[in-house]
């Protein structure tokens, strides 16, 4: 499944709006914003339809999933938006993921577990928003320049310590990048061991490059981090290669329009989580060219010249070169 | 005293709220706590044992409180041994359960790291290590090198 949904919820008190557009979407937050609301109202429309008195407006058939058949269920269901609320644990088995890997259907969950089998953006992580009958959705992370922080952000960033997620392309990248700038830079090895090369972080800037299509699960605990430590900082760029491809240097109409809407060109089935289509897509566009991308090695030529610096210019925000933060 | 336990651990009630629903005592809903509780979490007025005043759905039943709440309220007051799961509460529930551990010998459960850094100051013994923290930063670093979820 791909494309852009917007759904309605509405009865004669209350009425929710949510716009969903990638395969896996969360709902968290406060208690008493609603959530469980929602999912009484869909439940219950989805037995009794219009008798019900509930009004669900979307271009997908909506419903909900729960219960212990749901491993009966959910292969009989194809192209729809199916919500999750909290009580079902098997939300966080690895069955369950797998599951979702390969569905055509697009996921809403509430929870606030962080689930870590499941690959899901720091972009679709939501607390409901209330204004009297209206609800609407409200990301929890709020970033410029992709840069996510806990202090008001101002001018750009230089960092004492970069520690990158990954140990391959992204990393070769950076550490080369750092390593004339007299920046220090460390891998983490993946990002679920972040947070614990954060707590022994000694820098007084330490900014993390992670890839934010699938650090959703990592984002609870990076964020509370980040209240602890306010110096330290997330760039979370869809992926490195969406970094790249976002530089420019590969031209072509078709290349912005996918990066411009993702979701209208990423089949959930095919691809788990966004970072994955975009590494396909810098693969297929460079194969035949001395730009020929591989994810586990970095081609030498990302880190020369018009490469190097229209890869970093995508990064505005972030200060690589060796003088202090530009005011 | 406040005593947190990340992971899956024996009594615990993994959905507080559906337990709520069932074994709930009517004299619990008009205690002032809970009353104060509820209204503090739900913006919502107790009118009597089966009445609730909200101001978005007016008069709701006991059992249309929010998740939260129903989870403080057994935290407060069952007295069946049972260990609740505080990721079953948003982080605007944390200021009470620092405040239950400070009235009672209160274990809870979770299966996140929950945010108390609005509360600052509080003392809980991490039972998964065996730890006393006094603060949120001392809270959050021996939570995030807690394996358990």
């Amino acid at each position: 499944m791909k494309g852009k949904y917007h759904i309605v919820v509405q009865n004669n008190k209350l009425r929710y709006e949510l716009e969903i557009k990638r395969n896996i979407t969360i709902i968290r937050g406060d208690s008493a914003t609603g959530k469980t609301t929602l999912i009484g109202l869909l439940e219950s429309a989805a037995s009794l339809g219009e008798d019900s008195g509930i009004e669900v407006v979307c271009e997908r058939p909506v419903r909900t999933l729960s219960g212990n058949d749901w491993n009966l269920l959910l292969p009989n269901l194809h192209g729809q938006i199916l919500f999750l609320d909290e009580e079902n644990r098997f939300m966080k088995t690895r069955e369950f993921a797998a599951a979702v890997r390969a569905s055509d259907n697009y996921f809403v969950i509430i929870t606030r577990e962080d689930l870590p089998n499941l690959p899901y953006s720091v972009d679709e992580i939501y607390g409901i928003h209330t204004s009297g009958k209206y609800h609407d959705m409200k990301r929890t992370y709020n970033e410029m320049y992709r840069i996510y922080s806990t202090e008001k952000l101002s001018g750009r960033q230089r960092p004492d310590e970069v520690i990158v997620e990954d140990t391959n392309s992204g990393y070769e990248f950076f550490s080369e990048i750092c390593s004339g700038s007299e920046i220090r830079c460390a891998s983490a090895g993946g990002k679920s061991n972040l947070k614990a090369v954060l707590s022994e972080a000694q820098e007084e800037n330490t900014l993390v490059i992670a890839d934010g299509a699938a650090i959703g699960a990592e984002m609870n605990e990076l964020y509370q981090l980040m209240l602890y430590k306010p110096s330290l900082k997330c760039y979370l760029p869809e992926s490195f290669e969406w970094l790249i491809l976002k530089s420019g240097i590969i031209d072509g109409k078709e290349v912005r329009d996918i990066l411009n809407h993702p979701e209208e060109y990423i089949e959930s089935q095919e691809y788990f989580s966004w970072e994955r289509f975009f590494t396909a897509m810098l693969v297929d566009y460079t194969k035949d060219s001395y730009l020929k991308y591989s994810k586990s090695r970095l081609n030498k030529a990302y880190l020369h010249g018009r490469v190097k610096e229209a890869v970093l210019k995508t990064m505005e925000g972030i200060d690589f070169s060796g003088a202090e933060t530009e005011k | 005293m406040l005593k947190i336990v990340f992971g899956d651990v024996p009594n615990s009630i993994y959905h507080p709220p559906t337990y709520f629903d069932n074994r709930y005592e009517d004299e619990w809903i008009t205690d002032p706590l809970t009353v104060e509780m509820i209204k503090d979490i739900d913006k919502s007025d107790v009118i009597g044992v089966h009445l609730i005043e909200s101001p978005v759905l007016g008069p709701i039943s006991t059992k249309e409180i929010s998740g939260g709440v129903k989870t403080l309220i057994l935290m407060a007051f069952d007295t069946s041994g049972k260990i609740f799961n505080a990721s079953a509460c948003g982080d605007n529930c944390a200021k009470w359960i620092v405040e239950l551990g400070k009235r009672k010998d209160l274990t809870i459960n979770l299966h996140h790291v929950m945010d108390f850094s609005s509360v600052g100051t509080f003392d809980a013994v991490m039972q998964n290590t065996g730890r006393v923290i006094h603060n949120y930063g001392e809270y959050l670093e021996e939570a995030i090198g807690i394996k358990e979820r």
